[in-house]
């Protein structure tokens, strides 16, 4: 396990030219609470056990959202396959345990709830999310596969990337704007991940902050309760400047 | 600086706004409004004026005009909010702010609504705006004359500044002292800024950029019965302390004191008009599935630029074939929003930009017209705070999705993000209209916005995001992230002097309508780099100025006789100033 420097950017994919993003498994497993894959970028930091310190109608939201997530009652069994890979791939949740965005996804277009705006191009948003579970396995087709979900990584990513690039055509796509659609799926995408209190642990955020408020605001602070990162100083390479060489 | 400046600077914090007791009016221990004392009108019963939307301009017009006695009644489409327990602290939960009913969006560069624009409920999109509150500058009323694009205003600077400087105390404004535009002062002292907000000021410095802190409608130290700010930085979410100004605390409750009716859930479906005098005569209202209709002597429509013309249009009759007061093919017209792209600049100590309220710092030197750069107008910089939601999407318009997207997402404390609002100039083709094919619940067809860039646009655009990266570069940031998106809305009614292409006149007047007003942000013709909310606040301000002191024609001279309101007798309550 590499130690890591934070106030070095190098592990940041616009710096790293043609090499891929640095390995999450190189960072510690998260051991207070869940993160997303278990990574432990700020190991011991779990909002959830700050939930004594929220108002009552928050977290009443925001605990519903960890502890009672319905089943799937709007995708149909063979859209919910083919998205759940999708969304997997596209917030590299490559293993449990998993936020289950899919499910919040879900959930939101049973409710009914909308974003308040539609292109005039495109479907409601749940077609949307039906079309694009067709597309993506026409898309695999064109690159040899049955389907999307017995696609190859490879084969995903391309088809992915292609999505992101509004580069799909054909079939479902001669109809569907596809960056429209990219932009539409993955708003909900992330909407629903990063509104998880696991992904607020992975990435350090305090959370929820009323009636208690924040104090220390300053460059390099943190509130007593948040949490510190992993391995900003190395414990072993910088025993020399902590003056504990040799002991 | 003026001696009245020095002297508003020792009284600062001190001073109490005259002739508007909300902040006194609110309750000490609970959040919401007190409405036990609120009038009940008749619908029957033909009040002064319907006001449509209890938003920036509504609310700030209902308040005006209540104290001066004109029987008002409020509809608004959205809840009575109650912060207590309609509000959280949470991104994902705050979806009910929102107006989220369908509206379709067209054009080359369509802009998205909802979260980013359109709000709903007693304070309108003030709810959930960051809380900037900027003037706009006096050359923003001449842009025509000056700079040859856009349209000059029928109004100038001079008219709206003294109700400028009223709603300052009223909010209460917190700054710096203001050097661009009209030099000013605030009435409350600038707000302590965050790590990230330091780092980004020097970069500016380095570069010759001057910087302010300020200027936000959010109180610093207590102000009536409004706590201090606690740098929870959920602005965007709706302030559960009652620190951030909207009208549901700075107007309302002194609006309802006064024996202004705020009747909520009420969706507004046509402005009825008398066919043969041409007059408007109420409002047809649905309030829980049912039509209604509220009579009223003059209606003010202030559902803002999208809801606006939408009822503006949906009211036809045999008079207005087209819609209301558009006979001459304007409303819906040059509607505007600022082009807000956002930089992120990585830094390496931990910022943790979600703390401490979204507006801190910001900057309108590249405000004014400069012709080296090749393009009319310009823009501003200042301070946005995105949480994680928000910051997921930011990272994803720079490119990166899968694991790249997670590991830019795990970075989140080391990021600061600025942003800048671009002044987009108004083009007839930028149009709302009603999508006759698509209608809401209660059968009304839906809004329709177009909106494509001109080159101008584009031009202002990039120089703003180059700009903002030399402030990153020079503050030593060691990566950039960048999102193009767009903020705010006005225009699409807009005021002027020529009857042939506006929709009011300088009294928001509807040309073709004697008794019908326009009294919300869509009477701009023109919007500046600066936030709008308090400038429709002052454009309210003003015309219930002129309304009152009845220099807008004698039929509007409220009548006197005895309403039939039901109004409880005084109740004792808590919190009184």
């Amino acid at each position: 396990m590499a130690a890591r420097d934070f106030r070095d950017a190098g592990h940041l994919p616009n710096l790293r030219e043609g090499k891929p993003p640095a390995d999450p498994d190189e960072l510690p497993r998260q051991r207070n609470g869940v993160t997303p894959q278990m990574h432990g970028r700020y190991p011991d930091f779990n909002v959830l056990d700050e939930a004594d310190h929220w108002d009552e109608v928050t977290r009443r939201v925001v605990l519903e959202r960890v502890e009672r997530v319905p089943e799937i009652r709007y995708f149909t069994t063979p859209e919910a396959i083919t998205l759940g890979a999708f969304l997997n791939a596209v917030l590299a949740q490559d293993r449990e345990p998993r936020i289950p965005v899919l499910k919040l996804i879900d959930a939101k277009l049973f409710s009914g709830k909308r974003e308040g705006y539609r292109y005039a191009d495109m479907p409601d948003d749940g077609v949307t999310f039906r079309r694009v579970a067709v597309g993506l396995d026409a898309a695999a087709r064109q690159h040899g596969s049955s389907d999307f979900i017995s696609a190859s990584d490879e084969v995903k990513h391309n088809v992915i990337q292609a999505f992101a690039d509004g580069e799909l055509h054909g079939e479902v796509w001669d109809e569907l704007p596809c960056s429209k659609a990219w932009s539409v799926v993955m708003r909900e995408a992330l909407s629903a991940f990063y509104s998880h209190p696991w992904a607020w642990n992975e990435i350090g955020f305090g959370g929820p902050a009323y009636p208690r408020g924040y104090a220390r605001l300053g460059v390099g602070q943190r509130e007593n309760w948040e949490g510190a990162p992993a391995f900003e100083r190395d414990p072993v390479a910088d025993t020399h400047e902590r003056g504990v060489e040799g002991t | 600086m003026s001696l009245g400046h020095r002297l508003r600077t020792l009284a600062r914090g001190g001073l109490r706004p005259p002739e508007n007791d909300s902040a006194f009016l609110l309750d000490v221990h609970r959040r919401a409004v007190p409405t036990e004392r609120m009038a009940r009108y008749d619908d029957d019963y033909s009040v002064d004026l319907v006001i449509v939307g209890a938003g920036a301009g509504g609310g700030t017009l209902a308040q005006r005009l209540a104290r001066r006695g004109w029987k008002v009644v409020v509809l608004e489409k959205g809840p009575f909010w109650d912060p207590d327990e309609d509000w959280v602290s949470d991104e994902a939960g705050s979806h009910k702010l929102y107006w989220t009913e369908e509206r379709v969006i067209g054009g080359s560069d369509p802009v998205e609504l909802g979260k980013n624009n359109s709000g709903h409920g007693v304070g309108g999109s003030m709810i959930h705006y960051a809380g900037y509150c900027p003037r706009v500058h006096p050359s923003d009323f001449e842009v025509r004359t000056r700079d040859g694009v856009g349209e000059d205003w029928p109004i100038s600077y001079r008219d709206l500044k003294r109700h400028y400087e009223r709603l300052e105390l009223e909010l209460p404004v917190s700054g710096e002292y203001w050097p661009w535009g009209d030099p000013h002062g605030y009435p409350h002292s600038p707000h302590p800024v965050a790590g990230g907000a330091e780092i980004a000021w020097e970069g500016a410095r380095k570069l010759g950029i001057e910087i302010k802190v300020g200027p936000v409608g959010i109180t610093n130290g207590s102000f009536g019965n409004r706590p201090h700010c606690i740098y929870r930085g959920f602005c965007l979410q709706a302030c559960k302390v009652n620190a951030k100004a909207s009208p549901l605390v700075t107007h309302i409750p002194d609006a309802i004191e006064h024996g202004a009716e705020i009747r909520a859930n009420c969706m507004v479906s046509r402005v009825e008009i008398d066919e043969s005098s041409g007059r408007v005569t109420g409002v047809r209202y649905f309030r829980e599935g049912q039509e209604r209709f509220q009579r009223a002597d003059a209606v003010a429509v202030a559902g803002y630029s999208i809801e606006t013309p939408r009822l503006l249009l949906n009211s036809t009759s045999k008079r207005f074939p087209h819609g209301l007061a558009n006979g001459n093919d304007q409303v819906g017209r040059c509607v505007m929003v600022q082009g807000a792209p956002q930089i992120a600049g990585r830094f390496p100590d931990e910022l943790r930009m979600y703390k401490a309220p979204p507006p801190e710092i910001s900057s309108e030197q590249f405000y004014e017209t400069d012709e080296t750069r090749g393009f009319a107008r310009g823009f501003s910089i200042q301070t946005v705070g995105p949480l994680p939601i928000d910051w997921a999407r930011h990272v994803l318009a720079d490119g990166h999705w899968g694991p790249a997207l997670r590991e830019y997402m795990r970075d989140y404390n080391h990021w600061y993000t600025l942003g800048a609002l671009s002044e987009l100039l108004p083009l007839p083709e930028n149009r709302v209209t009603v999508a006759s094919d698509v209608t809401d619940g209660n059968g009304l067809p839906v809004a329709r916005m177009d909106y494509s860039q001109c080159e101008n646009d584009r031009k202002n655009i990039a120089m703003a995001k180059r700009t903002i990266r030399e402030i990153f570069e020079a503050a030593g940031a060691q990566d950039t992230l960048a999102i193009d998106r767009y903020a705010h809305l006005v225009g699409g009614c807009r005021m002027g002097s020529d009857p042939e292409r506006s929709v009011v006149d300088s009294d928001h007047r509807a040309w073709e309508v004697p008794n019908l007003f326009i009294a919300d942000g869509s009477v701009m013709p023109t919007q500046g780099s600066a936030n709008p909310a308090i400038t429709i606040m002052a454009l309210a301000s003003r015309l219930a100025e002129r309304l009152t002191a009845k220099r807008i024609g004698s039929s509007q001279a409220p009548p006197r006789r005895r309403p039939s309101v039901r109004r409880p007798q005084a109740l004792t309550r808590s919190g009184g100033g």
